[in-house]
């Protein structure tokens, strides 16, 4: 397939897995206005932005970012990041970039793939955000997680199993990966005690994470924070651990470019691999880091799954043209 | 929107008693000055129109609205726009689309196809002419001037060999119903765009009018990019199945939806320039796993823009080096560059001249009057009748760059003689023409509205084949004779019957 559409298939996996992290990690944050207080609020959301890489809001100069978060109030925060088009990291805005990317595509991509992508856009474009907030301020989010599941389920209904879809893989889940390890490393930072007493669930993360029952079926229900983080960096059957995420990714790369898989490895698989070795040799829960020191791991997940992203564009799409030569 | 469906009523009896002016049509005028495809002048239907009138006579208009809402939506899903830039951003519009569809009989439809073959031979023989022997231009058919004058001429192109001598292997031709008889508007010969459209509204008008549809015995045109993938192929030289690709100027091009819908459905790869690399005299494109030659390309792109080497050097369209590809027998180019000189508006008025050159044979499609200003008499003719006279560029499409007399004011006409003084041979001009009109639903109502169609040609190796079918389009606004979709205009289906 045409480079350029493998990498408009590699960004619209990429942006429709963002949008719907976004709206997963709102729905947590929005189920919990009716019962939880203030100051836990602000810390949820404090986790939201910073795991979505935004900064917090406008506060004054002498106001820190905690306290930021307790002024600011929950409506304005949530429409920043779903309906602000001048935000590039919103809900419309990253299901808009899909869409163009989609577009580009249009030859390739089944028409219900499109219809569906297209219908979703067009649904959130002409949804009115004050009155969807006046009928729950989850549910517009609720709603939108749903048709981004359909549209995976029409992806995975209707597209052969061919580069295409491949690069679609990629890019899901090297998105997935990167904003996994992100959340995850928010959370293991901000949800111990602080001095005010404040923590975030374990239990809350494993939620987010679609984890919950899956942790409570393979382990217990007492939650300790090296087992969770060792259960969603590692299990290899939890749809959102890393393991699973650098699993496919592996699985797509091979797909693609079989002879890149034996040595001598091509950069992209080479890349996989050695994720793969540094999540299976990391100790982990049987021995877990000191506080402090799982940030190391995350850096270096993030750092390489980075280094990664640049591979697979170096290698199928931006090479050089003599390089990609017939021989 | 599925139980709208039941509103068919195609095997319903004919009922003759429907008439313009009464019932379901009772805002359904005549107008004596044009030709209605619906009614006879004394409001009785005419015998194809019967059941059409019979089935409209029976939907509520409440129905025939969500109908019409129900097309609207399913083009809206399904992105069959057109993109429109803007001054700050850009923006995809849908054509309108109007539910009721045109009807042409057998024998009519018998008479165009024949008669766009006719034209289509003859054209591509005076392109081969033009950039060889050029014998018709020494014999005097056609001004030596006009051609090599033309901007659309290609020296280029001079001496050439052209794959199995097909320039056109595409075409569009315009045609509009005067009267009773079809005449040709304007040949396009370059990148004819719409038979997307056509396609479109055919997948619509077959969800709205199942029975109706089967009822009437309408002819088949979904296998329209099958045909367009076949012809382009036999075309090649190197290659028994050559890789093909269609070259789009990406997706802010106004066409682009109808780009990637005829590549995908012809299961071929929609390239921008770039995607393309030359290298050795040798087409290739930029693939996930290297570099994959292209044989043949159904370029969607104007000659300027085709080759920053060859042509325009400011071109980021095209692809550096392919027209030396082309040169060099290694690439295929559908339509061929050049092409443009055999459909600007001032050739057109000799086509007819050229058809009993090249085939001896009289012209069965005619030509509309047209007045060249580039000749004195032409030039006084148009001056002296400008208020009732449509004027245009040679080189102008989509509407603009023309003036339409009657409906023009007296400092338009002013400045537009300005124009003609100062350079004549730029212009045309020709009466404005009785374009017959359609039933349609518009606001509610069924009225009538003036309609041209564009049917599709196919030329290849050995044959030629003429789609059963064309972009109908419909100056939507009541009385315009404007059916340009930047203006104003719509489209509907067309429909071909077998008998």
């Amino acid at each position: 397939m045409l480079a350029r559409m493998a990498a408009n298939f590699y960004w619209l996996g990429r942006y429709a897995e963002r949008t719907e992290n976004t709206a997963r990690l709102l729905e947590y944050q929005l189920t919990r206005l009716v019962d939880t207080d203030a100051d836990e609020l602000a810390l949820g959301w404090r986790v939201v932005y910073r795991a979505l890489s935004q900064s917090p809001p406008h506060a004054p100069a002498d106001v820190d970012e905690a306290e930021a978060f307790l002024i600011a109030d929950a409506y304005t925060l949530t429409g920043g990041l779903v309906e602000d088009t001048t935000n590039p990291a919103s809900m419309i805005s990253c299901w808009g970039m899909a869409r163009e990317n989609a577009r580009e595509i249009r030859p390739r991509l089944p028409l219900p793939v499109w219809v569906c992508l297209n219908q979703g856009f067009l649904w959130l474009q002409e949804t009115e955000f004050a009155d969807a907030w006046g009928e729950g301020p989850a549910a517009l989010v609720s709603r939108a997680i749903d048709r981004l599941r359909l549209l995976a389920g029409v992806v995975d209904a209707n597209m052969a199993r061919d580069d295409a879809w491949r690069f679609l893989e990629i890019g899901r889940y090297v998105e997935r990966l990167q904003q996994q390890v992100v959340l995850l490393d928010m959370w293991d930072r901000i949800a111990r005690p602080d001095g005010d007493g404040l923590v975030l669930s374990w239990a809350d993360l494993l939620r987010v994470c679609g984890a919950f029952e899956p942790y409570r079926r393979d382990r217990s229900l007492t939650l300790r924070r090296s087992s969770v983080l060792g259960f969603l960096l590692r299990n290899p059957e939890v749809s959102r651990s890393v393991r699973y995420a650098t699993d496919r990714i592996g699985s797509a790369l091979r797909g693609i470019d079989p002879a890149g898989g034996r040595p001598p490895l091509a950069p992209p698989h080479r890349m996989v691999l050695r994720m793969a070795a540094a999540l299976e040799l990391d100790p982990g829960e049987e021995e877990p880091p000191p506080d402090g020191a799982s940030g190391e791991v995350f850096e270096s997940l993030t750092r390489d799954s980075r280094i990664l992203h640049s591979l697979v564009q170096a290698s199928y799409v931006d090479y050089p043209v003599a390089a990609g030569l017939p021989s | 929107m599925s139980s709208v469906k039941f509103v068919d009523h195609g095997y319903a009896d004919p009922d003759p008693a429907i008439s313009a002016g009464s019932g379901p049509f009772r805002h359904y005028e005549l107008d004596s000055d044009f030709h209605d495809e619906l009614f006879h002048e004394d409001g009785t239907p005419r015998a194809r129109a019967r059941r059409l009138g019979a089935a409209l006579s029976r939907i509520p208009p409440e129905d025939l609205e969500r109908l019409q809402d129900g097309v609207y939506r399913r083009f809206v899903h399904e992105g069959i726009t057109f993109t429109v830039l803007g001054v700050e951003d850009v923006s995809e519009q849908i054509i309108p689309i109007d539910c009721v569809p045109r009807l042409i009989t057998a024998e009519e439809w018998d008479h165009i196809e024949r008669g766009l073959k006719q034209r289509l031979t003859a054209l591509n023989l005076f392109l081969h002419d033009v950039y060889h022997d050029g014998k018709s231009l020494r014999d005097g058919i056609v001004p030596l001037d006009l051609v090599l004058g033309c901007p659309q001429y290609r020296v280029e192109m001079r001496g050439m060999k052209v794959p199995h001598d097909v320039y056109v292997a595409v075409c569009g031709t315009d045609i509009v119903r005067a009267g009773d008889t079809f005449a040709v508007l304007e040949d396009n010969l370059r990148v004819p765009s719409g038979v997307s459209y056509m396609l479109a509204c055919r997948t619509a008008m077959k969800w709205a009018f199942p029975y109706l549809y089967r009822a009437y015995g309408v002819r088949e045109v979904a296998d329209y990019p099958e045909r367009l993938y076949s012809t382009i192929a036999s075309l090649s030289l190197t290659a028994d199945t050559p890789r093909m690709a269609v070259l789009t100027p990406g997706r802010y091009n106004s066409a682009y939806y109808e780009h990637a819908f005829l590549a995908g459905e012809m299961g071929v790869d929609l390239v921008e320039g770039r995607d393309l690399v030359v290298h050795d005299a040798t087409l290739y494109a930029r693939t996930a796993a290297g570099l994959r030659r292209i044989d043949v390309l159904y370029r969607r792109i104007d000659d300027d823009f085709l080759d920053p080497v060859a042509f325009r050097e400011d071109s980021v369209l095209g692809a550096a080096g392919l027209f030396h590809a082309y040169r060099a027998g290694n690439l295929v180019l559908a339509n061929a560059p050049g092409t443009g000189v055999a459909d600007d508006k001032a050739l057109y008025a000799y086509v007819p001249r050229l058809i009993r050159y090249f085939l001896d044979e009289e012209p069965i499609l005619a030509n509309v009057e047209t007045h060249l200003c580039r000749e004195p008499d032409g030039l006084a003719y148009t001056l002296d009748n400008l208020e009732e006279l449509v004027v245009k560029e040679v080189g102008g499409s989509g509407g603009y760059g023309m003036l339409v007399g009657p409906h023009a004011t007296e400092a338009e006409r002013k400045v537009f003689a300005e124009h003609l003084r100062s350079d004549p041979a730029n212009y045309i001009s020709q009466p404005v023409l009785p374009l017959s009109r359609a039933g349609c639903f518009v606001d509610g109502r069924l009225e009538p509205r003036h309609v041209d169609l564009r049917p599709f040609v196919l030329q290849g190796r050995e044959e030629q084949h003429v789609v059963p079918g064309g972009l109908c389009r419909v100056a939507l606004r009541k009385g315009s004779l404007v059916v340009n979709s930047s203006q104003g205009g719509g489209c509907k289906d067309l429909w071909i019957l077998r008998e």
